[in-house]
């Protein structure tokens, strides 16, 4: 039972930070129907920018006092999204918006995002580096145990991690559904072009929504480099992750990225290692392979995932 | 109007042999009816009509003669060539209702725009060709042989339509009347018994209109029977032997093309008002000077809404 | 929406280019950061002084982008393009290539210092390196800008007439210069000067020649190529052929740089038997003298006839060449001459050269004959008469391209070093292969396969297991030799295909793109995880995959002795594999590809099977990788999952879409640039940094050139889009049509 619920908690945090990502695969689908390609590399640089801030604040890291830790949490997930955002809105005006101008088709957008995807991923690493093992400072006691479930441990920084993200998305429906922002997201997501005779800018609508879907994946970047290691290339798996996570819940979907996230999460970490049955059942090392095997089920019997395609009708 | 009367009376003496028995069918989006119990028949070797108000089903009713939806009750027998055993179409695939002998054409065209004319008419001749992709590659005679047949096939369907100097042409850059005549030429080239036109005087001019009414009744006399969707009602009423009209997916009259003008249900349909005004506004579309009245109930000209439906469907 | 004033769109402009600017300083740069100190590398590209330079290009942009109208008149006269492409070419020839291999990195610098403390050398090589070079390398394109600018015909003379004298210069002093030091020297550094130069004088003469206000420089090509066809190949060839005959090395048997003329001194009353004698003699120059002759009154009497006589005379002549090649090689082995131990052994550049030039000429004849042939039957061109001339001109430049390609790839690599003959047999050659493949998914069918990898994977690990190469053995009736593996791993491949693409071809682009990525990952870890010990896990095959045999009986071959075996036999594979995708890309399935790329609803109501027809697209995409694997693991022998990694799948749908989505040759030239780019820049660029680059490429590919580097002719229309189709004004995804009916 223990181990049950360890694996089911990890995945409960892994398949937070999923859905953070998933979100803005999902916004993004949308408005354009357009899966953004580069966005694991948005994920990508909220690490490294987070990493950064905290790191001149914290420097190499020493236990600092409860408040202080509290402070360089919030500092670097405000900086995580702001990277996000601003990578995210410069990659919207570079990779999508002069293609959208001239019409161009779908294959297109897929591939300069792609371009945009490679050139990110391996300017970073250019620029800091390419190891694979960059963690962030030790400003508090991440490991430390905050209670037990059925005998299973939850430490602090999962518990972090979740609320975070929890958080996060709470503000997101409230934004998509409550204000004049959301609002005009979902009416260009429901019908772009009579939208934009009502009145919605559309350019700028896209403009936010990939801002936002930014700042939320650039705040799980955070997250994820403060819980692992983070380096140039960790977008891949945990951005292909989240567009399954994305597909499963309906792509389109705000709260099917949510739940995607969460049930792929899970998913992925009992799966393989099917606690219950008391042997590994066929072992850690396919986690990847179940995630995608998950994916291409999905996306072949239910392409419509669980809540149903549609941002304008979900949210 | 007093054309090809004698194969309308023809099929009559033989009312058994029919092109499509359409039986009773619903179809139906979520909560919306698209088509509510209609139910006609169409012989063989006339040309039939179907007229009704923006959104009274009749693309859905095209779209649903082809196999592109699937009514939810009723059942769709086809016999489209001569001598064909009568078959069901519900649950076929578009390309296999194609095969058995239904062609069709778009409302909002839909040629293949960076092919040129000639190919684009063969590929619906190369449909029914056998030659696979091994003779291909190895240029085996038989290949060789069935591509100078589709060569010389397409060349003259080209020819009949008048586009016969555009063959190299790319589709897209031809004029809009002649990408009208391109597209019946395709569905021609797959060999139909049946042929399906939805609006194919949309956005011609008058003398366009007169050239597009010779070509149709040519096609008919040819052997080929025209399943014919119109809001041109001068060109409905040249070359309909039978008029069906549809309204809110309902199949509300039925007749020779004089019954119809003079049906008071298809005049209430249509304007909505007074019988008697109704009639008047009918009657006057006899008059060959006076310019056809835009009897589409749809004032803005805009687009049947039902045109994006097969993208939507079939993805 | 709250409106904000916007910015003026010159604001933004600025912005933009200063911003590519700073990206652009990050890029270049050396390899920085570090765990200690993570800013470093962003200070030293961002804050470091070098950034002002990068900025001021940035100005420099936005000026040419805003000033367009100002600049423009200047950039469209005549010779200004020439003149561009002139100074790229000289600055290629300084910056890139090597002058002389022996010495250092090699590079004009390099030759230059050892020059001036050489003394006895030539005295003009000390004017040359000293400072004529540099004089000339800005002075003439200067002056050459100036007459144009100020359109004075007299200065374009003499800014021609004295490039043309430094060309002629550039190549005699580094001949002279080269035969001095010794030591075998393929470097094309000169070379590609003399090229530049003359491109330079080109420039000149059209500056001074021209009548027009503006250049019509497509125009002219397209002119050219379709009443003159041929005639860029044949004056292309007649230079190479001069070079080859005059200056360039035949042999290099003790580190000399023997000529045509020494070479033949040399093998004077050595037993060289006659008809080698003659062509060291006196024939090699006889056979080109008349070949060029034959190609030039081709083009000149635009007669068919005399086209084919120059291909067939090219031919005959390079035959003759090669077996002089053979015999003299032959006969310095046999005889101790230098290290030789073989045939073919000790060669220099000018007999593949002058191989290279007949090529070009009898290609360039060939190019004409079939210009003069005409079209035959109703597959015609475009409508009206500059729709036909646009036509020809375009088949005619393409063929041209492939042909002298054609050339390059025969004769080219038996001179190139032993890096590149690697390179091009293993990285360059089966990328290509698997390029042309990818071209059937995506260019074809209009089907994005992110994992396509994984069928190259899946030919490997076929041939591996056929060949004894893996843990887990084959029965012994089926253990192969890898050239029998072919048609198993072919087929091993079509089914793969099938299997993956049954139940996903029915979704959209964009979650196919998804469902291939997710699966060439899962091949991948398959074979990282190595179930039932079958791939042998990550350390790759356990036994390396043997060489490649043929053996009837009377004849023995084996591969594995140098590259260059294996780039003939991969010339082979692709020359069928072209011959047979060609055909197919005109047959009735290329054009269903091309009907279901453009509109699938249209397809399926003309009666295409598009399912069927997708499938196709997959598995016999997937062949080729399956080809691509035999060769590849027989060539190396062995590999490991590393060689299956997502990058290459990608890399592969980027040399697809460089090259020209849906163009044969586009895949070809776009695979073949892209893979060779790395290998060359390895000096310049840091082998880390080229994804990094070849992303750059593909988004600025996609923002400004979609359609490719060479565009088909079905693609060019789709891709570049409809200018003022703003996707809000076709919403291309709808679910359920809800307003139907209503």
């Amino acid at each position: 039972m223990s181990d049950f619920m360890n694996y089911l908690i990890l995945g409960v945090t892994r398949g937070s930070m999923y859905a953070l990502i998933a979100l803005g695969y999902t916004l993004v689908y949308g408005v354009l129907q357009l899966i953004n390609f580069a966005h694991s590399e948005v994920f990508m640089s909220g690490a490294f920018g987070s990493f950064l801030v905290v790191h001149a604040v914290v420097g190499d890291g020493s236990s600092t006092s409860g408040v202080e830790a509290v402070l360089v949490l919030g500092l670097g997930l405000v900086s995580g999204a702001l990277t996000g955002a601003v990578i995210a809105y410069v990659l919207e005006r570079v990779a999508y918006r002069p293609l959208r101008k001239r019409g161009a088709p779908k294959l297109a957008f897929l591939i300069s995002a792609i371009g945009a995807s490679f050139l990110l991923s391996q300017l970073f690493g250019k620029l800091f580096n390419r190891l694979g093992n960059n963690r962030f400072p030790s400003y508090f006691n991440a490991d430390r145990t905050l209670f037990h479930v059925f005998g299973a441990r939850v430490t602090l920084l999962q518990v972090i991690i979740v609320v975070a993200a929890l958080l996060l998305m709470l503000f997101l429906d409230r934004l998509v559904s409550g204000t004049k922002l959301g609002r005009g997201i979902r009416a260009t997501a429901e019908d772009a072009p009579t939208a934009a005779l009502m009145g919605v800018d559309i350019d700028r609508t896209i403009s936010r929504t990939f801002i936002i879907g930014g700042a939320l994946a650039g705040a799980a970047g955070f997250l994820f480099g403060t819980a692992f290691v983070f380096s140039n290339t960790m977008g891949f798996i945990p951005g292909i992750k989240a567009f399954a996570a994305a597909v499963l819940g309906g792509i389109g979907n705000i709260r099917g990225a949510m739940i995607g996230g969460l049930l792929l999460g899970i998913a992925e970490n009992l799966i393989p290692t099917a606690p219950w049955t008391g042997t590994a059942w066929i072992g850690i090392q396919w986690t990847d392979v179940v995630a995608f095997v998950i994916l291409i089920l999905i996306l072949v019997f239910r392409p419509t995932g669980i809540l149903g395609e549609r941002l304008g009708r979900a949210a | 109007m007093s054309t090809a009367i004698s194969a309308a009376s023809s099929t009559e003496s033989d009312a058994a042999d029919l092109v499509f028995d359409v039986r009773a069918i619903t179809l139906r989006f979520g909560g919306v009816t698209s088509l509510d119990d209609v139910t006609l028949q169409m012989r063989r070797g006339e040309i039939l009509a179907i007229i009704g108000p923006n959104g009274a089903g009749k693309t859905s009713l095209f779209n649903s003669l082809t196999g592109v939806y699937t009514p939810q009750e009723g059942e769709i027998l086809v016999a489209a060539r001569p001598g064909d055993r009568p078959q069901s179409v519900l649950g076929k695939k578009t390309h296999l209702v194609n095969h058995m002998g239904v062609a069709r054409t778009f409302q909002n065209i839909r040629l293949f725009p960076a092919l040129t004319a000639l190919e684009n008419v063969k590929v619906g001749v190369e449909t029914r060709q056998k030659s696979g992709p091994v003779s291909a590659m190895l240029g085996l005679p038989w290949q060789r042989r069935e591509e100078r047949e589709s060569t010389r096939a397409a060349y003259a369907l080209l020819d009949r339509v008048g586009l016969a100097g555009r063959a190299n042409s790319l589709a897209g850059s031809l004029a809009y009347g002649e990408q009208r005549r391109l597209e019946i030429a395709r569905a021609l080239a797959t060999g139909p018994g049946v042929i399906l036109l939805d609006e194919p005087a949309a956005g011609t001019n008058p003398a366009e209109k007169r050239e597009l009414a010779a070509l149709i009744q040519q096609i008919n006399t040819e052997g080929v029977s025209v399943l014919l969707i119109e809001h041109d009602m001068k060109l409905v009423m040249s070359v309909a032997h039978r008029i069906v009209v549809l309204n809110f997916g309902k199949h509300i009259a039925e007749g020779s093309p004089e019954q119809i003008q003079r049906d008071p249900a298809v005049v209430a349909a249509y304007l909505g008002t007074s019988e008697a005004e109704a009639e008047q506004e009918l009657e006057s579309h006899d008059q060959p000077e006076l310019r056809t009245i835009d009897i589409s109930g749809d004032p803005l000209g805009t687009d049947d809404p039902g045109t994006s439906a097969p993208e939507g469907s079939r993805s | 929406m709250n409106r904000r004033v916007s910015l003026p769109p010159a604001v933004t402009r600025l912005m933009a280019c200063l911003g590519g600017s700073v990206v652009l300083a990050m890029m270049v740069g050396r390899q920085q950061g570090s765990q200690q100190d993570y800013g470093l590398a962003f200070r030293e590209s961002v804050l470091d002084v070098r950034i002002i330079g990068f900025l001021l290009l940035g100005v420099l942009a936005f000026l040419v982008i805003t000033y367009r109208e100002v600049v423009t008149p200047y950039v469209r006269r005549p010779g200004v393009r020439p003149l561009v492409v002139a100074v790229l070419v000289l600055v290629a020839a300084f910056f890139l290539m090597k002058w002389y291999d022996p010495l250092g990195d090699g590079k004009f610098g390099t030759l230059a210092d050892a020059v001036a403390q050489t003394s006895g050398i030539l005295p003009l090589a000390h004017v040359f390196f000293g400072w004529l070079w540099w004089v000339a390398l800005i002075g003439l394109p200067v002056g050459t800008f100036v007459a144009i600018a100020i359109r004075n015909r007299r200065l374009a003379w003499i800014m021609a007439g004295l490039s043309v004298v430094l060309a002629v210069l550039t190549l005699v002093v580094h001949a002279r210069s080269v035969a001095f030091a010794g030591g075998v020297d393929h470097s094309f550094g000169a070379t590609t000067a003399f090229i530049g130069f003359l491109i330079l004088a080109g420039a000149g003469v059209v500056a001074a020649r021209s009548q027009e206000e503006t250049a019509k420089t497509r125009a002219f090509v397209e002119q050219v190529m379709a009443y003159r066809p041929g005639l860029p190949l044949i004056v292309l060839g007649i230079l190479l052929g001069l070079l080859a005959l005059v200056l360039a090395t035949w042999l290099a048997p003790r580190g000399d740089n023997l000529t045509l003329v020494d070479t033949s001194s040399l093998f004077s009353g050595s037993g060289l038997d006659g008809l080698a004698t003659a062509v060291l003699g006196w024939l090699a120059y006889v056979l080109f003298a008349v070949v060029a002759v034959l190609g030039a009154a081709a083009v000149w009497l635009r007669s068919r006839a005399l086209g084919w006589a120059t291909a067939a005379a090219a031919a005959l002549s390079i035959l003759a060449v090669l077996y002089t090649l053979y015999a003299i090689t032959d006969l310095a082995a046999d005889q101790g001459y230098g290290t030789g131990t073989g045939p073919w052994q000790n060669l220099g550049t000018g007999g593949w050269v002058l191989c290279i030039a007949l090529f070009t000429v009898g290609a360039g004849g060939a190019v004409a004959a079939l210009q003069f042939q005409g079209r035959r039957g109703p597959e015609g061109s475009s409508d009206g008469v500059a729709g036909r001339l646009h036509d020809a001109g375009r088949s005619t430049t393409i063929r041209s391209l492939a042909l002298f390609g054609i050339g390059l790839a025969l004769f080219y690599p038996p001179t190139a070093s032993g890096f590149w003959q690697q390179s091009l047999s293993t990285t360059i050659g089966v990328y290509v292969l698997l390029a042309i493949g990818l071209n059937v998914v995506i260019g074809w069918a209009g089907l994005l396969d992110l994992g396509f990898i994984a069928f190259y994977a899946i030919g490997s690990y076929t041939t591996a297991y056929l060949t004894n190469s893996l843990p887990v053995k084959p029965p012994s009736w089926l253990a192969l030799s890898p050239l029998w593996a072919i048609p198993i791993a072919i087929a091993v491949c079509l089914l793969a295909g099938v299997l993956l693409g049954a139940p996903t071809l029915r979704l959209r682009g964009d979650y196919l793109a998804i469902v291939t990525l997710g699966f060439g990952e899962i091949i991948r870890i398959i074979a990282v995880n190595n179930p039932g010990n079958f791939t042998n896990g990550p350390r790759g095959v356990s036994d390396p995959v043997p060489h490649p045999v043929i053996d009837l009986g009377f004849v023995r071959f084996e591969w594995g002795g140098t590259s260059l075996q294996y780039w003939y036999l991969l010339l082979v594979l692709l020359a069928i594999v072209i011959v047979l995708f060609y055909r197919l890309e005109g047959s009735r399935l290329g054009r269903a590809w091309a009907a279901i790329r453009e509109d699938e609803v249209a397809a399926q109501a003309s009666g295409v099977n598009t399912t069927r027809v997708k499938l196709m697209a997959f598995a016999i995409g997937a062949s080729t990788s399956g080809l691509a694997g035999v060769f590849f693991g027989s060539q190396v022998g062995f590999f490991n999952p590393q060689n299956f990694v997502l990058n290459n799948s990608i890399l592969i749908v980027a040399y697809v879409v460089f090259g020209g989505m849906g163009s044969l040759i586009g895949a070809i030239a776009g695979a073949a640039a892209l893979t060779w780019l790395p290998d060359f820049l390895r000096d310049q660029v840091p082998a880390e940094d080229r994804t990094m680059w070849i992303g750059a490429v593909l988004l600025i590919m996609m923002i400004f050139r979609p359609q490719g580097l060479i565009p088909a002719r079905r693609r060019e229309a789709e891709l570049t889009g409809l200018a003022g189709h703003d996707i809000a004004a076709r919403p291309s995804v709808q679910a359920i049509p809800a307003s139907e009916g209503v």
